[in-house]
């Protein structure tokens, strides 16, 4: 029971527990319900809130970014150590990097190279000492590589006292930058210019206190301070201190208040200083804004440039005057030759007033059509700047010419561009009309020489011819045993003839040493013969008259010497020929020394003394003059008055020198000097001693041209008394004409002849197909020109012997020329190749060696013959170098074959080709040349099987 | 008071004693809620006291040593009923350092009128927990039983060493070493 009421009791509870549990749970589920609702409610009103903080964000964000967008600077931010974290879009268009590139940079890599560790440092330093903001400039590096000036502010942002990151706005200041650079580079410019500006300066400010002052002025004004000195000094004062250095002292005073007064720029006024300086001053007012700041005082001594300027003007002064006096006209023309200025004296030349003139062509005024083209050639060159002088002809006003010699230069503008030219002006008619009547003169006088020359070049002909005749007929008529009357009368008919003889030869000598005609010859002979020989002639000549004639010979002259012997010859002839007409008694000494041994020459020295009347002391200068005769009035000593003029002209040609010293009444002697060669030839018989004829001209046979029927019997008479075999032809046609039908050994060549002459002869017979192409050919020439001489070498003759000639002087040349040909061992087969292959030569070369000579032959018709045609090929490739190189190469293998006159040929194909090459004309050579070889080559086959043969 | 100690209170007399000693101490003891409790009510903690020392003059066991038992009685049924709150703490002296920040915090916030004790605690160092226990309610024998409810529920054996500061049982000093 007890239990049952516990139990009753313990559900009770439990039920009542239950109840007040529910009502609780009940309350606090209403509880729950309504802080349910509140919460919804309050959420929506949250998430209101949250969305419209969010928009407001957002557009704050929107705002912020439009604001960093729109700005017109970099603005970005790094980490502190240096690295993008953010870069606005103005980057792209400052330094052409985008935002994408450069995020993640280090900021180091867009400052130039040289920038970088200052910067670095600097920002370094900001951050340990955590500046909040700082500003700095820096040459950044764009993308493409250019440099611009960056100014940026810096700023930290901190959280929790730790630097989290720092921004920048960057600024492009290189604008800035460069104005900046440009205004510092200009002040220290300015500063620099005027405190070393060859001018005082002085520089005060609005209340004439001073803000800059130069040396220069210092020195102007004597003030003993140094410059920076006056810096600020008041200058209120200063006129009235410096007034005294002034000449005129209250009048610069006054002056300088009247300046400051106006303050207006005044420049250039001249002051005059007590101790004589000229100084120029220069006001200038200094205007900020429309604001009076003060001026500029320059002072310049000028006292040089003063002088000089006076001095100008004072010279243009005088210049003024004496062109006006002078006869000069001066004009002035622009580019287009319209005139600009006449000077007065011009207008007087040709008669126009100024007024007439100014404005005018003057081609067209002044010029006739016959001189357009001088003045336009002449004026020409003004634009180019160059001046000329040209004479011409201009028209006055009233239509009379006037020569005019102009002398024109460009005129040229500061900046040395040509505006025109003048012309100086100055009138030569009466010049001109003398020169003119000069050049008549000297035409008329130029004819008359012309005209002389043409007369003794006839005398020469004309009264030598029948001279030569007469000269040697008379020699013949000594061999007609004549009775001893008939002798004397020969005798006198000898030396009237040779008298003549010699005073043509020297008219013509001297005419022909004038004329620079005269050639020294340069060929061996016997010197010791000469004089010996010429020593006997006077010898002879001196029998049974009181005079003695010695040689003395130097003992180291002997053998042969080369030189020309005619002339020295001629030289002894007049020089003993003097000494011998004017000594009447006593001795003519000759004395010859070797003087001088040069390496290839040697001196020798000729002395002529004799013991006759001598000279006067006045006339020894005279006595190498032309027709100076010392006492010409001595019909005893009569001569041309020519002798020792020409004597003193032959030697001065070979290059020697001549001397004479006289003493009258007791006599006179003659030195002279002249180079001469060492032959090594072997001495030959003298030629001027009368001569047999030697068996070697036996059975030779010598072709004369001749027409004079005098010489024609001379020569005759003469190879006759020789024994040698000869035929006449009486001209130059006939000549050819029987040189054509036989060999000859000699032919002897008159010059002047009819039909042909012996030049053209001479040309032919060397240049056609005949015996006697290489026949020697010896002119006989009665000119005694020397012109006419060296033509003979020209035309191919091989030497010439001067009419009237004496008997053994054609001997010599016989001899001489005959000799080389009768050399060769076989006469018949040298006859037969003389006309193709040139034996001389083969002699010269081979001698005896005919194996030696049959090796050459056999090379070069195997082996060089081949190499010809080449010359057509690079004829047609016009390659003229090759050709020339080729043709010199040829040419010597021609030589030692014998073939001399081909060897010719390609020397003239080389000398043409090297020279003045034409292919028409090279072409033309070479197939005259292929021609020749062609013929050559079965004679030279021949001569090649002849020399192979055993010798006999 | 929150009414879970009053439910757990006579659940443990119950098993002690038997229900007849729950029926004597709501017949015999002065309650103004007349011994009905629901773990969800609030009531007046003067209740419990009354019962606890109706309980000892009936069992002639001391108060504090009652406070005590059912203290370490009580931490057991939390295990069972807010176990989550003992899930992650790893060993008890985690748990008891986390209970004034952490415990005590979420408590209030499900019972705004609860009174709850305050703890400083203080690590001295791997074995050693010092447990300042402040409290009007002056219950620091019921807390004691709690610091050894939670010692079993982790296994763990340490010695509790209680010394009160204040005379009153106001302030109370636990030393617990491992």
């Amino acid at each position: 029971m007890e239990e049952v009421e516990l139990l009753k009791r313990r559900v009770d509870r439990e039920r009542k527990a239950r109840l007040q549990a529910e009502a609780i749970l009940e309350t606090k589920a209403l509880e729950l319900y309504k802080a349910n609702e509140q919460l919804s409610l309050l959420n929506q009103n949250l998430e209101q809130q949250v969305k419209q903080g969010i928009e407001e964000l957002q557009e704050s964000e929107k705002r912020h970014r439009e604001l960093i967008e729109s700005v017109q600077d970099i603005i970005y931010k790094i980490s502190p150590s240096g690295y993008f974290l953010f870069v606005n879009s103005v980057v792209q268009e400052r330094l052409g990097y985008s935002e994408n590139e450069l995020i993640g940079q280090h900021f180091s890599t867009l400052v130039v190279p040289e920038f970088r560790q200052e910067l670095i440092a600097f920002y370094r330093q900001m951050i340990e000492e955590k500046q909040q903001s700082t500003y700095k400039d820096f040459p950044a590096l764009k993308k493409n590589g250019e440099v611009v000036w960056i100014g940026q502010t810096v700023r930290i942002i901190e959280q929790a006292g730790q630097i989290t990151e720092l921004v920048a706005v960057a600024r492009d200041v290189t604008e800035l930058k460069t104005t900046e650079d440009a205004l510092r580079t200009t002040q220290t410019r300015l500063t620099t210019l005027i405190t070393n500006l060859q001018k005082g300066v002085l520089v005060e400010d609005e209340y004439r206190r001073i803000i800059l002052v130069n040396q220069l002025f210092c020195d102007l004004f004597g003030i003993p301070a140094p410059p920076d000195t006056l810096k600020g000094l008041d200058c209120s004062q200063s006129a009235e201190q410096s007034k005294h250095l002034f000449k005129n002292p209250e009048q610069f005073v006054a002056r300088i208040e009247d300046l400051l007064l106006k303050r207006e720029i005044v420049v250039e006024e001249e002051l005059e200083m007590v101790d004589g300086r000229i100084l120029q001053r220069d006001y200038i007012p200094i205007f900020l804004e429309g604001h009076y700041r003060g001026h500029l005082w320059k002072y310049a001594d000028i006292t040089e440039k003063h002088l000089i300027r006076e001095q100008i003007r004072k010279s243009e002064e005088k210049y003024r005057g004496i062109m006006n006096n002078m006869e000069l006209g001066l004009l002035e023309v622009d580019n287009d030759q319209r005139i600009v200025r006449a000077y007065d004296r011009f207008c007087k030349l040709v008669g126009y007033t100024q007024e007439e003139l100014i404005g005018k062509l003057a081609p067209e005024l002044l010029i006739t059509r016959e001189f357009e083209e001088v003045l336009n050639n002449n004026q020409a060159l003004r634009p180019k700047g160059t001046a000329s002088s040209y004479e011409m002809q201009i028209l006055k006003k009233d239509g009379t010419p006037i020569w005019v010699i102009i002398s024109g230069a460009p005129i040229m503008d500061e900046h040395g561009k040509v505006t025109g030219s003048m012309g100086i002006h100055y009138d030569i008619t009466d010049r001109k009309v003398l020169e003119h009547e000069l050049a008549l003169a000297k035409q008329i006088a130029e004819d008359a020489r012309q005209a002389e020359k043409q007369f003794l070049a006839n005398m020469s002909h004309e009264i030598r011819t029948p001279l030569n005749a007469i000269i040697g007929m008379t020699h013949l008529l000594f061999d007609t045993r004549p009775t001893k009357q008939q002798f004397e009368f020969l005798e006198i008919l000898k030396t009237s003839a040779d008298f003549l003889h010699s005073l043509i030869s020297d008219l013509l000598d001297m005419a022909k040493i004038e004329a620079g005609r005269i050639e020294v010859q340069n060929h061996p002979f016997d010197l010791v013969g000469l004089l010996r020989t010429t020593q006997r002639v006077f010898q002879i000549k001196l029998q049974n008259r009181p005079v003695e004639l010695d040689m003395m010979i130097d003992a180291r002259i002997s053998g042969m010497y080369s030189g020309d012997d005619l002339m020295l010859n001629q030289i002894l002839l007049n020089l003993i020929g003097n000494a011998e007409k004017f000594t009447e008694e006593g001795t003519i000494e000759i004395t010859v020394k070797l003087k001088k041994e040069e390496e290839n020459t040697l001196w020798i020295e000729f002395k002529i003394s004799d013991t006759g009347i001598g000279i006067p002391a006045n006339k020894l200068d005279e006595i190498f003059q032309k027709f100076k005769q010392v006492n010409a009035n001595n019909h005893k000593h009569k001569g041309t008055g020519l002798g020792l003029a020409i004597t003193k002209q032959l030697i001065d040609l070979q290059g020697g020198s001549i001397s004479v010293k006289s003493r009258e009444g007791e006599g006179t002697t003659f030195t002279f000097m002249l180079p001469f060669q060492k032959s090594d030839l072997d001495v030959v018989p003298d030629t001027f001693e009368i001569q047999k004829v030697s068996s070697d001209l036996l059975g030779c046979k010598v072709l004369v041209a001749e027409d004079n029927l005098m010489n024609q019997k001379y020569i005759s008479s003469l190879l006759n008394k020789w024994d040698i075999d000869f035929v006449i032809a009486s001209d130059g046609k006939k000549a050819v004409e029987k040189a054509q039908k036989q060999a000859f050994d000699i032919i002897l060549m008159d010059i002047q002849m009819p039909n042909m002459d012996g030049y053209e002869a001479t040309i032919t017979i060397r240049n056609t197909k005949n015996p006697n192409q290489h026949t020697p050919i010896v002119a006989l020439t009665a000119s005694a020109m020397l012109d006419q001489k060296s033509k003979t070498k020209l035309v191919g003759m091989d030497d010439f012997i001067t009419k009237p000639f004496a008997p053994n002087q054609l001997l010599g040349i016989l001899k001489r020329y005959i000799k080389i040909s009768n050399t060769d061992s076989n006469p018949q087969t040298s006859s037969n190749y003389t006309t193709q292959l040139d034996h001389t030569r083969l002699q010269e070369m081979y001698g005896d060696d005919k194996s030696y000579a049959a090796d050459m032959f056999q090379t070069f018709l195997s082996n060089v013959l081949l190499e010809f045609p080449a010359i057509q090929d690079l004829i047609l490739q016009n390659d003229w170098e090759s050709l020339s190189k080729l043709a010199h190469k040829l040419k010597p293998t021609l030589g030692m074959v014998g073939l001399t006159k081909l060897e010719l040929q390609l020397l003239e194909i080389e000398t043409t080709a090297k020279e003045n090459p034409k292919e028409e004309q090279l072409q033309k050579l070479w197939d005259d040349a292929q021609n020749s070889l062609n013929a050559a080559i079965p004679i030279l086959q021949k001569e090649l099987v002849q020399l192979q043969e055993p010798t006999q | 008071m929150k009414g879970i100690v009053f439910t757990e209170f006579f659940e443990m007399v119950e098993e002690e004693f038997g229900y007849e000693m729950v029926d004597t101490l709501v017949e015999t003891t002065v309650l103004p809620s007349g011994g009905i409790y629901t773990a969800v009510g609030t009531y007046d903690y003067n209740e419990i006291i009354s019962l606890v020392a109706n309980l000892s003059q009936r069992t002639q066991i001391p108060v504090p040593a009652l406070l005590r038992a059912y203290g370490k009685y009580l931490f057991k049924s939390f295990t069972r009923i807010y176990n989550r709150f003992l899930q992650s703490p790893s060993d008890a002296f985690t748990f008891l350092g986390s209970i004034h920040n952490y415990i005590h915090v979420e408590v209030q916030k499900l019972y705004p009128d609860a009174e709850l004790p305050h703890f400083d605690i203080e690590r001295v160092d791997d074995n050693t927990l010092i447990m300042n226990y402040y409290s009007k309610r002056k219950m620091a024998d019921f807390a004691h039983g709690l610091i050894e409810g939670t010692l079993l529920h982790f296994s763990e054996n340490a010695t509790i060493t209680q010394q009160a500061i204040k005379e009153d049982g106001s302030h109370v000093q636990f030393v617990i070493v491992k």
